[in-house]
């Protein structure tokens, strides 16, 4: 036995808070209505929320041993979740302003269920927590020596680490103010209004905001009913261009209070990550955990050689250029590009070592996208010929356009097979790169729609574990049967040294 | 097609499988064209003043399509289907229109199932569903085996990985 701990106490006043704030709602309109009966729902809305919490915090109780996380909970309903250890691919720590200022910190265990977080301790003392953490890292620091091939079947080669004192933990990046200022103004994505929204509306459930918020909604919408349609259109324009402004603003205060004095440290072979200005977050990530790294530069990033790197693990899963919310998988915020190159190494150990002779895709991508545009374009002038009759024909523009596309795709497609490591560059005007550990490789496969059967043309996808697939359009079908063919070879072989 | 094409698979399945998914799949398009002719086509006839002998052919048309492409869709599926192991990678390649060549490495195989439906087993077959971890594109199936030949694939795939861990 190496941990065993209930939840913090002062969780209770959490949960008295709360509940206070459940039921403050209904104690008000129970006021202004006169109801009384309003009154004695809220009583036992809050005795109910109360006591589930009390039972949780009386019952809930973990215990770390050298092979798994037991979790058990519940009165009358019992509940005892068990987590391998060799399963749980990180520890995330998440601290509100209150719980910072009650020195509490949640405790977020993922697996690669692909769920995500599949159990959280809410709240723990930060010594528990960091206690945990420990036991945790140094629990599978011995298994891994003990167990050179790790029984995952998804882990790199082990490399066995002799020194068995805490090993010392080295600074990888750390963000200055400067680079998370340049971070939201160059964040010209919907999602930087989503980011802020989604940090705005954190801030007003931790104020108690949220249902009023709701209210208030409703309001504007009754009160833009009145106004004749152009008056409503010009306003529409005026507060898009204003919230643009404001997101702009907005976007950027965001990111600095969101990646607040990020680091990343390296401790072994686990990272980790903290950041964060009212809700701090801090979250490890074994090296042999990382799925695929990508280096990523919309366009006005690119212009100004600045760069995001993320890293995916087998837990969270996201599409190209997303963000998760929480910036769960981002690993450098932003840097210029050189220094995003010397932080690739202590992602993928190997990587500086390893020479990428870069193929292309093929041209003939420029084709088939000059065809798709052809395509829209006649159903497109086929739309608008009866309303607008020859101004139709404006929508012939559209094939240059899918032209000087596919001229730009073509000319930013890139990619790369070593033994270690199969490098994907792609993009329009932005530009993305993504390394896969070839050890990491699932399954690799090539697919052939209709349109590109007839140009020889094919996609490979490379699949590892997470939902996070490379995708490679636009390569001819000899060069993805040879790529993929090659991928696949790498990825047996590293597989076969697992075991 | 190229100069040196990396190995195909060659392994093909088992030709009943062609009756079984002209029972299976087919029967579904079969029923709806039925459905759409003797159903659907008397309504239309009695209740929407619009309907005419064209409308009535084109009826006719896409219900002969969907029986069409119920025994038709079965035998070009199975003479695109090619299966195999080349050393240590399942490969697969299937599609008509669609065409998917797949290679997964044996070892990083989460587990394997044999699946027998009750038609399947009518027809003597049983289909191969491999899973992979992650989250998208983690499991496909091998169908149209013999009995004899999924177990023969599952107890291989089982030994290559080596120690029975399935």
């Amino acid at each position: 036995m190496l941990a065993r701990g209930h939840l913090h106490p002062l969780v209770l006043l959490l949960r008295l808070l709360d509940s206070v704030q459940q039921v403050l709602f209904l104690v008000v309109a129970a006021l202004v209505t006169q109801q009384p009966w309003l009154l004695v729902v809220a009583g036992v809305m809050f005795l109910v929320r109360l006591g589930t919490a009390l039972a949780r915090y009386l019952t809930l109780e973990y215990t770390l041993t050298g092979e798994e996380l037991r979790i058990r909970e519940g009165i009358l309903e019992r509940q005892e979740r068990r987590i391998p250890l060799d399963r749980i691919q990180d520890l995330g720590f998440e601290s509100t302003i209150l719980r910072r200022v009650l020195g509490l910190t949640v405790v977020l265990v993922e697996t690669a269920s692909g769920r995500g977080v599949e159990a959280r301790l809410d709240a723990l003392s930060r010594q528990d927590a960091d206690h945990l953490r420990e036991v945790l890292l140094e629990a599978r620091r011995t298994r891994l020596l003990a167990a050179p091939t790790p029984a995952t079947g998804e882990g790199a080669p082990a490399t066995p680490q002799p020194e068995p004192e805490p090993e010392p933990e080295y600074l990888v990046h750390r963000s200055s103010t400067s680079d998370l200022l340049l971070r939201g103004l160059t964040d010209l994505r919907l999602s930087a209004f989503v980011v802020t929204g989604f940090a705005a509306l954190q801030l007003a459930e931790q104020l108690g905001f949220a249902t009023q918020l709701q209210g208030l909604a409703g309001t504007v919408r009754q009160w833009l009913g009145q106004f004749s349609p152009l008056v409503l259109v010009a306003l529409l324009v005026s507060l898009l261009l204003a919230v643009m402004a404001f997101g702009i603003a907005t976007a950027t205060l965001g990111n600095l209070v969101q990646f607040h004095g990020f680091s990343l440290t390296l401790r072994g072979t686990v990272l980790q990550r903290r950041f964060g200005l009212l809700t701090t977050r801090s979250k490890t990530l074994p090296l042999e955990r990382i799925q695929r790294v990508t280096v990523e530069q919309p366009w006005l990033r690119r212009l100004l050689g600045l760069a995001v790197v993320k890293a995916d693990s087998a837990g969270g899963s996201r599409a190209q250029g997303e963000d998760n919310a929480g910036g769960w998988d981002v690993v450098v915020p932003l840097a210029k590009l050189p220094v995003t190159d010397e932080i690739l190494p202590a992602l993928l150990p190997g990587i500086e070592a390893t020479e990428f002779s870069w193929r292309r895709g093929s041209p003939l991508l420029v084709l088939r996208t000059t065809l798709q545009g052809a395509i829209l374009a006649t159903l497109a002038v086929a739309a608008f010929w009866s309303s607008s009759g020859a101004g139709a024909l404006l929508a012939l523009l559209l094939i240059p356009t899918w032209f000087v596309l596919g001229i730009l795709t073509y000319r930013n497609l890139g990619l790369a097979v070593s033994p270690r490591f199969f490098a994907l560059r792609h993009g329009i005007v932005g530009r993305y790169l993504a390394y896969v550990p070839t050890a990491k490789v699932q399954a690799v496969v090539v697919q052939q729609g209709p349109l590109a059967l007839l140009l020889g043309l094919a996609e490979m996808t490379i699949y590892v574990a997470g939902g996070s697939p490379t995708r490679v359009p636009n390569l001819t079908i000899g060069d993805a049967r040879q790529v993929a063919h090659e991928v696949a070879a790498l990825a047996a072989t590293a597989a076969a040294a697992d075991w | 097609m190229d100069a040196a094409p990396p190995p195909v698979p060659t392994d093909r399945l088992q030709a009943r499988v062609v009756g079984y998914w002209v029972i299976s799949d087919g029967l579904g398009a079969l029923f709806l064209g039925a459905l759409l002719w003797f159903v659907a086509r008397p309504l239309l006839q009695e209740h929407w003043t619009g309907w005419s002998q064209t409308y009535e052919n084109l009826l006719l048309g896409a219900c002969l399509g969907f029986a069409a492409l119920a025994l038709l869709l079965p035998p070009l599926t199975y003479a695109r289907w090619r299966y195999g192991f080349l050393g240590d990678l399942l490969l697969l390649r299937y599609g008509i229109l669609f065409v998917e060549e797949r290679a997964v490495p044996v070892r990083r195989m989460q587990h394997v199932d044999l699946l027998r439906g009750p038609i399947e087993r009518l027809f003597g077959l049983a289909t191969l569903i491999v899973f992979t971890a992650g989250n998208e594109g983690s499991a496909f199936r091998v169908p149209g085996l013999s009995l004899a030949r999924a177990q023969e694939l599952r107890d291989r795939i089982v030994q290559m990985r080596g120690d029975g861990r399935l």
